[in-house]
């Protein structure tokens, strides 16, 4: 009774051979079906597939860009048509993951374009030589002091906005308070416990914010301003939305505070995208506090399209994907021919002299300034 | 284990888990490791951060683990025991907080929780409570329900009052299921993310946030490895801890498909039943009820233009199938794997215990050195698979399989040896031994995992976020992109998608749970 297998072992493993055929067979049915369902559904996918392998006729490049890169739907339709080539976007989480994952991948990119380093990554990026330098044909057209961020032509800029303190203009006006103009207000006793901002540690808004009060208080009083606004009641959360959505007062969320570190153009987007539209933008900005982002878009190192990735930089640099873009990304076009769309005009606010810092200056100190911000504000 | 019939068979069934843990956890993990640890690094260990980092990881997930069982047996009790109204139902719908993306509970949870405790240690445990029990009580109800009821009745004719019945009898054999439960969520809990970030705020971080945030926006991926490599070896410690403490073999039982399942027998049972179905069920409900009301409300009042425009809208539709093909396809391979796996471990000798630690790996690797390791390794000419549509399924499955394998190998291990030696006598092959006794007896297990893993890959959301995605974008995906953006009516959208997540969910977990029982109701 013991150990009887001898008998039955020839046949277990003809049985057992047929169980995994039948997973085999399985496993090949469930993919060969999900492999179908793809095809049928997206053309695209096909036709990349055909051009990597022939890379004869129609090129189909590859456009990675962090997840909140949404331009209108047709927007490259007119490239496609210009010059043949087909344009696929790849989302690759937000822009510091993306100069990580490309950093790692250089020499064997990715994607052919890369969209959305901005300034606070820039010297990373161009130090992981990620990108192949090309002077984009617009290039006399772009705003100078972006372009003057990447004077080698690594990259060029492809948008600019501000980061800036938001505040809810009813909380303000229903209690007869004067909103908060500048960074040093903020410290002041009668704005104590209604501040909220997305963490510099994992946020892009939350550093450039971080970056402001460096720009605005150099680097020896920056910190000791953090710890007043600490002792003043700040609140520091993980991300930008849920700072604005959770936390704010002046979005739907319905938060409790009222003043929240947030782009220069959230109020257009909060006027545009409502239902039904406030006759008055319910946010405004306060315009000395804003430090200015500017985005790039470059030739991934090592693409096998470089020409033709080329040839896209300069239709992203091109006035009429530049003029897409207020409207979808809520920025600014970095070609200044572009011309902004009224409604957009209308409700945002563009500082003029907006907060800065070099981007060399940015890469040098910046773990060590987050450090800092650990130190002092979290812990 | 005793000598089984299988043992002669059972290096095949090692071939596939083994060769799909090689190709997609170890070899992209070592290629990572190869080329990007600097020795430098090192460094790291030694700072304050660091340690407290390591300390908060570990005490959180232990309380965590031990108030997840402590919230999930008395469910399990009611559902293992119990026929009541909605009880099916009840076992659906408990599955459904495991698969929500964090980005929406979280929001839903800072609305339900007063102010008072956002952003703490307390928030992060009551949400890893939320997320985690569903898992425990499919687990140990599964393995409950096959506790022979003439037990009860032996230990109850012997004179053993309710408690003790539960102590001697029942808990040492609901043992090995609550280990393994109890070790999968301390696992959850120990390399927890998106949980940490938003409801433990900024100043709290884990191990795995402390990773995501070294590698991802410092750009300093060989501190972020060493960091991954200390958190492998707190895991593995605390792994061989808890094994320390189970030594002890647990008892075998018979099962053979009875039913212990009856109606409340009085007004005392009736009572508890009811008591614990409603809390649970509240404890679900609550934060869905706040998804759904953010899907409905914009600007403080009630519009349902959003919900008249998302089944017309083209991008959800895509991710709405996208996520139901990845969650087929995980479904079918992942099970699969996983019975395979499960059984190689269990009726091969001794030398196939490393199959079991292999097929953890997925859980215990942090995401982004797997996520890293992935996008390095599969850029082989002349497909670059780091954006073929197939990695993504398979990102879910690899994140299925070591939780299927959890849920079915307890409910094999303690199978005695009695009824497939009768078989064996009688005359049967290996393969209709096999059919008529193991997988008769595994079936609610195998139910139970095919459900989780439906669930896993419906919701799964940190391994997919690190890779590319071009047309294949799924469910929780797009909720979170949409999330990121300005605009009452996109955040509003985002939330209907969520319901429209949960909705899924709860239908297709039901669908499977309801495929899968048979008619005597187990």
């Amino acid at each position: 009774m013991k150990k009887k297998v001898a008998p039955s072992n020839f046949n277990s493993k003809r049985s057992l051979k047929n169980l995994f055929l039948g997973v085999v067979l399985l496993a090949t049915i469930a993919s060969a079906c999900a492999k179908n369902s793809t095809g049928s559904k997206s053309s695209t996918d096909q036709t990349d597939k055909s051009s990597q392998s022939s890379s004869s006729d129609q090129v189909t490049l590859t456009l990675l860009a962090y997840d909140s890169f949404t331009p209108s739907e047709n927007i490259f339709d007119a490239f496609t048509l210009e010059t043949g080539i087909k344009v696929e976007i790849a989302l690759g989480g937000d822009a510091g993951e993306l100069v990580t994952k490309a950093a790692l991948t250089t020499g064997n990119p990715q994607g052919d374009v890369l969209w959305g380093v901005d300034n606070t990554l820039l010297s990373r990026a161009i130090d992981a030589k990620i990108f192949s330098a090309y002077k984009n044909k617009n290039s006399d057209e772009l705003d100078e002091t972006a372009r003057g961020l990447a004077p080698n032509n690594e990259v060029s800029p492809v948008d600019t906005g501000d980061v800036c303190i938001n505040y809810d203009v009813k909380w303000f006006a229903d209690r007869k308070i004067a909103p908060p103009l500048t960074l040093r207000a903020l410290t002041s006793a009668s704005y104590a416990n209604l501040l909220v901002t997305p963490s510099p540690i994992s946020s892009s808004p939350g550093l450039a914010f971080m970056l402001a009060t460096i720009a605005e208080f150099g680097e020896s009083g920056w910190s000791e301003y953090w710890e007043q606004l600490k002792q003043n009641g700040l609140l520091v959360v993980d991300g930008w939305s849920e700072a604005y959505y959770t936390e704010f007062s002046g979005s739907s969320g319905k938060g409790q505070r009222p003043i929240v570190v947030s782009y220069g153009s959230s109020p257009p987007a909060e006027m545009i995208y409502a239902s039904p539209k406030p006759e008055t933008a319910p946010t405004a900005v306060a315009a000395l506090t804003c430090y200015r982002q500017v985005e790039f878009a470059g030739v991934l190192r090592g693409t096998k399209h470089e020409r033709e990735a080329q040839l896209l930089i300069d239709y992203l640099t091109g006035v009429t994907f530049q003029e897409d873009l207020p409207l979808t990304l809520f920025v600014y076009p970095a070609n200044t021919k572009a011309k902004l769309p009224a409604e957009f005009l209308k409700y945002s606010m563009r500082p003029e002299l907006p907060l800065q810092i070099d981007p060399k200056l940015i890469a040098e100190n910046r773990t060590k300034w987050l450090d800092i911000f650990t130190d002092k504000v979290l812990r | 284990m005793m000598i089984n019939p299988y043992r002669s068979t059972s290096k095949w069934l090692a071939v596939v888990p083994v060769l799909m843990m090689l190709v997609f956890v170890v070899a992209p993990v070592s290629n990572i490791f190869i080329t990007s640890l600097n020795i430098e690094s090192f460094a790291i260990i030694a700072r304050q951060t660091t340690r407290n980092t390591v300390w908060f990881t570990t005490w959180q997930a232990i309380v965590s683990t031990i108030l997840v069982l402590l919230f999930a047996l008395p469910i399990a009790a009611i559902t293992a025991n119990f026929e009541f109204f909605g009880r099916r139902a009840l076992i659906s719908l408990i599955s459904v907080p495991f698969i929500l993306p964090t980005v929406v509970v979280g929001a839903a949870f800072l609305e339900l929780l007063p102010s008072t405790i956002h952003r703490s240690a307390l928030a992060i445990i009551i949400a890893h409570i939320y997320f985690n029990f569903g898992l425990v009580v499919r687990l140990v109800s599964t393995r409950w329900q096959q506790i022979h009821p003439h037990l009860d009745d032996v230990a109850r004719t012997l004179g053993a009052s309710r408690t003790r019945l539960f102590l001697t009898v029942t808990l040492p054999l609901l043992k090995k299921s609550l280990l393994s439960a109890g070790l999968l969520v301390f696992l959850m809990c120990f390399t927890s993310y998106g949980v940490v970030r938003i409801l433990g705020g900024p100043a709290r971080s884990t191990i795995e946030t402390e990773i995501y945030f070294r590698a991802m926006q410092l750009g300093d991926v060989s501190g972020a490895l060493i960091l991954s490599i200390l958190q492998l070896i707190v895991v593995a410690i605390l792994i061989s801890l808890i094994m320390q403490f189970s030594r002890a073999k647990s008892a075998e039982f018979a099962q053979t498909v009875y039913s212990r399942i009856r109606k409340p027998q009085n007004s005392a049972q009736t009572l508890i039943v009811t008591l614990v179905a409603v809390t649970s069920t509240l404890v679900v409900i609550l934060p869905l009820i706040s998804v759904v009301r953010r899907s409905i409300l914009v600007g403080q009042q009630i519009n349902f233009s959003i919900w008249r425009s998302i089944f017309t809208d083209a991008e959800i539709f895509k991710s709405l199938t996208t996520s139901l093909r990845y969650a087929v396809f995980t479904v079918v391979i992942s099970t699969t794997i996983g019975l395979l796996g499960a059984c190689a471990t269990v009726y091969g000798s001794r030398r196939y215990k490393f199959v079991n630690l292999l097929t953890a790996l997925p859980v215990v690797v942090s995401a982004v050195t797997l996520g890293l390791g992935l996008i390095i390794t599969f850029d082989v000419d002349p497909i670059d698979w780091r954006g073929a549509w197939l990695m993504m399924p398979v990102a879910h499955c690899l994140v299925a399989v070591p939780i299927v394998m959890r849920i079915i190998s307890p409910t094999i291990r303690d199978l005695p040896n009695g009824l497939r030696d009768a078989s064996q006598t009688l005359g049967a092959t290996t393969w209709q031994i096999w059919r008529t006794v193991d997988l008769r007896i595994i079936q609610p297990a195998l139910v139970t995992a095919a459900a989780i893993a439906c669930a896993v890959s419906l919701g799964e959301f940190g391994a997919s976020s690190f890779l590319v995605r071009r047309n294949n974008e799924t469910l929780p995906l797009t909720i979170s992109r949409l999330l990121a953006r300005p605009g009452e009516i996109i955040q509003a959208r985002a939330y209907a998608i969520a319901t429209l997540l949960i909705v899924a969910c709860i239908a297709i977990v039901g669908l499977v749970d309801h495929l899968g029982t048979n008619k005597r109701g187990i």
